[in-house]
């Protein structure tokens, strides 16, 4: 295989389900994690959706309980991801056999696509803000008696980073991704950069989020980016987007590594692409011209051609003008041929950091499976999105071989190139 | 670049010949009530003037303001800037700082939505879309600095914005010379920007204990490797630099200040604030980077270290810096410019990526100013005696960061490039 990054394990926690394999059957079955938020009292709010995770038990996410008292639940999620993927790889076992595991673990990078701040981290500073009532040298005195002294490192946007590190004892090339709706694809990118480039043998990948926060709805509303009704890509009613919690992990190695080992290898990075359009913060280019650019220089990256192809995973996230525009990006590319294009988003709500990771896993279940679900809460295709088949029932793909699109705030789009065959 | 110690690269250089501090007591907000009430900050750089486009001024916070000034000056100075035939050649790579909620925004918040310091919950559902403007909302996002630097200047080929604390802005660089190497932009924007001089971030390090409490005397509060050494101080400000091929410089003539010939990058997995006291994690990124660049230990002549003035990190550093040179240790000319400027956090690395190119350029090595106190455990040359000048033909630049993040960058003067064979 070309350039020989390829993928030794996954894992992941969404709205849908509690690992891959429960998200993946409920996307096949036509269900959806989305519902009113629950995490704190929505009732009477004109845009409640999220794609919240699921009887949320950090004790149960997270096996080290002293951990909890210094990390946030957007890290717990993150982290136990990270834990499915790792144990799904069997590298520990790997690495606990060798005679010099320090030599692994300065070889096994991790590369992570974090939602960087939240709203909600602030709030800590809410009491001592009321008590001192605009006096800011009393707000000094406050804050100090009444934030908890860790703060600041329980909300660090690297501490998914940092306790994978930690936990595993991995020391190798490291990012962490701050890049909004396409950090989970990009951290999957740059971990292949560094393992092509030979800096490390084996990296962990993890994209994650708790994109639907009890502030962020309003915000997102106010920019008219939410829907009230449902997520509904590519169909002619569609509204909005719906923000969700979630986290994507994989194991990639190199060819070389994991056939080594003899590791059980499902799939392959191929190419990506990480392009942007200049338009401004929150705008994207209507027509799709950073999507085709992302979808060319990853096909070029992975000397693959559009026919080799077999199915899309798009961005799908439900907006007027971005699903119109990736429609038309691949009309454009691919003709208007018959390979499958799905989205993830109607059922898992749209995760941002995580999103490109998780649908990464999912897209590589489709392949392996040759199975592509269906868009569950499609009615009518939109007009502005003819060409492209996209259904509410399954199709199959047409190769071992797809792409899978992600876009984000900063006018980024992103394209990653994956196979289930190697 | 903009620094503490000055809104330009000239006037910054002047400053460290000069010995100057850039450390006063807080002057943009009343800090009275904190442990801390000295910082270092960017002094008079006012957004009107700064930014010629007034619509891009409602999206410019204090921080972007800093990238924004950096960016140009960096542009201007390397004489050559994206042209539409161009611009899906260049790239960006930023490190930003992790603070986007701006203060003031809080405040609002706070009277709006909590006047007890408790969120009235179906108040926020009812009002939040209409307290929140769309600039703000866009202000807030952790790419809007990134986002910003694109439409500037009609960047529109690669982008990240990556954040690792206090590496950020050193694994910036050292992504964005892998992304020219691999041919996938031809051009790179590439640098860092951050504040958290504001009532939370100060709040959040005081809580830490992690920044001195010299109030009295603010110009020594910086004291890297002094055996009195207490904590470092909080800087702000960006540096960002234009990246390109070396062959393509010289066919368009352009003036090369430095070849970045090299990046070590690597994870401490120790604690989260503090690699381990034998330097391991910094001993890989280290020799990472001499590997990278093809260099041995025997050539490099300075390193501007990361030197923050906390107990553990300059002892962790210095033990580091044995590992890796050995005897040659003591030779070698080691020098901390936190010492002057104090911490810029995610732009550190950047900015002092610049000042080592700078160093090259004018055969000179900054300071470690305030060293007066000698640690046994801290005994390398770290030029306490004043600026050095010395012939400079291989420099390193170590950044670490908080979550164990490290990165170490070689920078090789135009005359040993040419000599290797460039």
């Amino acid at each position: 295989m070309q350039n020989g990054v390829v993928i030794t394990g996954f894992g992941c926690l969404t709205a849908s389900g509690v690992d891959a394999a429960a998200t993946w059957e409920a996307v096949l079955s036509g269900e959806s994690g989305i519902r009113e938020a629950a995490t704190w009292d929505s009732s009477g709010w004109p845009w409640p959706l999220a794609g919240e995770i699921k009887d949320y038990s950090p004790r149960d996410l997270v096996s080290d309980r002293k951990l909890l008292k210094f990390i946030t639940r957007q890290d717990v999620i993150g982290l136990n991801a990270v834990t499915q993927a790792v144990t799904h790889s069997g590298i520990i076992e790997h690495r606990d056999e060798l005679a010099d595991p320090t030599s692994f673990n300065d070889r096994t990078g991790v590369f992570v696509g974090s939602p960087a701040t939240k709203h909600r981290y602030q709030h800590d500073f809410l009491p001592p803000l009321a008590d001192s009532a605009g006096d800011s040298r009393e707000f000094g005195v406050r804050a100090m008696e009444d934030v908890h002294p860790m703060w600041l490192l329980r909300t660090l946007p690297n501490n998914v980073l940092a306790y994978v590190g930690i936990q595993y004892g991995f020391k190798g090339a490291n990012a962490n991704i701050t890049a909004h709706g396409v950090s989970g694809s990009q951290a999957i990118a740059e971990a292949c950069r560094y393992l092509r480039d030979g800096a490390i043998d084996q990296a962990i990948v993890v994209g994650y989020d708790s994109a639907s926060e009890l502030e962020a709805l309003p915000y997102y509303a106010s920019v008219g980016l939410l829907s009230s009704r449902g997520l509904r890509p590519f169909d002619r009613s569609r509204d909005g987007t719906v923000l969700g919690e979630g986290a994507g992990a994989l194991v990639l190695e190199t060819q070389d590594a994991a056939e080594r080992r003899g590791a059980k290898i499902y799939g392959g990075v191929l190419g990506s692409s990480v392009v942007a359009e200049a338009a401004g913060v929150l705008s994207v280019r209507e027509g799709g011209e950073g999507v085709s650019r992302a979808i060319r220089l990853a096909l070029e990256d992975s000397e693959m051609r559009p026919d080799e192809i077999g199915m899309i995973s798009a961005h799908a996230n439900g907006s007027r003008v971005s699903d119109a525009g990736e429609a038309q990006a691949f009309t454009e590319i691919f003709g208007a041929s018959s390979i499958p294009v799905t989205g993830f988003k109607w059922s898992l709500a749209h995760t941002i950091a995580a999103s490109g990771a998780i649908e990464s896993i999912l897209a590589l279940l489709c392949l392996a499976n040759g199975r592509v679900p269906g868009i569950a809460n499609l009615e009518e295709l939109s007009p502005e999105c003819r060409g492209v088949s996209v259904s509410a029932s399954e199709q199959k793909p047409r190769s071992s071989v797809g792409i899978v699109v992600s876009r984000a705030f900063a006018g980024l789009n992103s394209c990653i190139v994956l196979s289930s065959h190697v | 670049m903009v620094t503490p110690l000055g809104n330009d690269v000239e006037s910054t250089w002047n400053a460290i010949l000069s010995g100057e501090s850039g450390v006063r007591e807080i002057a943009g907000f009343d800090a009275t009530g904190f442990p801390t009430r000295i910082a270092a900050e960017v002094k008079g750089l006012r957004a009107e003037g700064t930014i010629e486009d007034r619509k891009s001024l409602k999206y410019v916070t204090p921080f972007s303001l800093f990238a924004l000034a950096a960016a140009e000056e960096a542009v201007r100075d390397a004489g050559v800037r994206p042209t539409t035939a161009t611009a899906e050649r260049w790239g960006l790579v930023s490190g930003s700082g992790m603070m986007t909620t701006e203060f003031d925004f809080l405040q609002r918040f706070q009277r709006e939505f909590a006047a007890d310091g408790q969120i009235d919950l179906a108040r926020l559902g009812a009002e939040g879309a209409r307290f929140i403007s769309s600039p703000e909302f866009a202000r807030h996002q952790a790419v809007a600095g990134q986002a910003l630097l694109h439409k500037r200047y009609d960047i529109r080929g690669y982008s990240a914005n990556l954040h690792t604390a206090c590496a950020s802005g050193g694994q910036a660089l050292g992504l964005a010379m892998r992304v020219v190497r691999s041919g996938q932009a031809d051009f790179v924007l590439a640098g860092g920007y951050d504040t958290m001089i504001n009532p939370i971030g100060l709040a959040g390090f005081c809580l830490l204990g992690a920044i001195s409490t010299d109030n009295d005397r603010p110009s020594s509060a910086s004291r890297p490797f002094d055996l009195t050494r207490n904590g470092f101080v909080l800087g702000e400000g960006a540096g960002f630099m234009v990246l390109e091929d070396w062959k393509r410089a010289r066919d368009r003539g352009a003036k090369i200040y430095a070849e970045l010939a090299g990046e070590g990058n690597s994870l401490s997995s120790y604690r989260i604030t503090d690699s381990p006291p034998s330097g391991d994690g910094p001993i890989q990124a280290i020799r990472g980077a001499l590997a990278d660049a093809g260099e041995t230990f025997d050539s490099i002549d300075y390193l501007n270290a990361h030197g923050t003035s906390t107990p553990m990190n300059d002892l962790s550093e210095t033990n580091a810096i044995k590992a890796v040179f050995g005897d040659r240790a003591y030779d070698l000319a080691v020098s901390s410019t936190k010492s002057q400027m104090g911490h810029l956090i995610a732009a550190a690395g950047a900015v002092e990526g610049i000042i080592c190119a700078l160093a090259i350029q004018h055969s000179t090595a900054p300071m470690t100013a305030n060293l007066r106190t000698p640690d046994e455990a801290c005994d390398l040359d770290y030029v306490s005696e004043g600026c050095r000048p010395m012939q400079i033909d291989a420099a390193l630049s170590n950044s670490f960061g908080f979550g164990g993040s490290n990165s170490c960058l070689v920078f090789r003067s135009p005359q040993r490039a040419e000599d290797r064979g460039r």
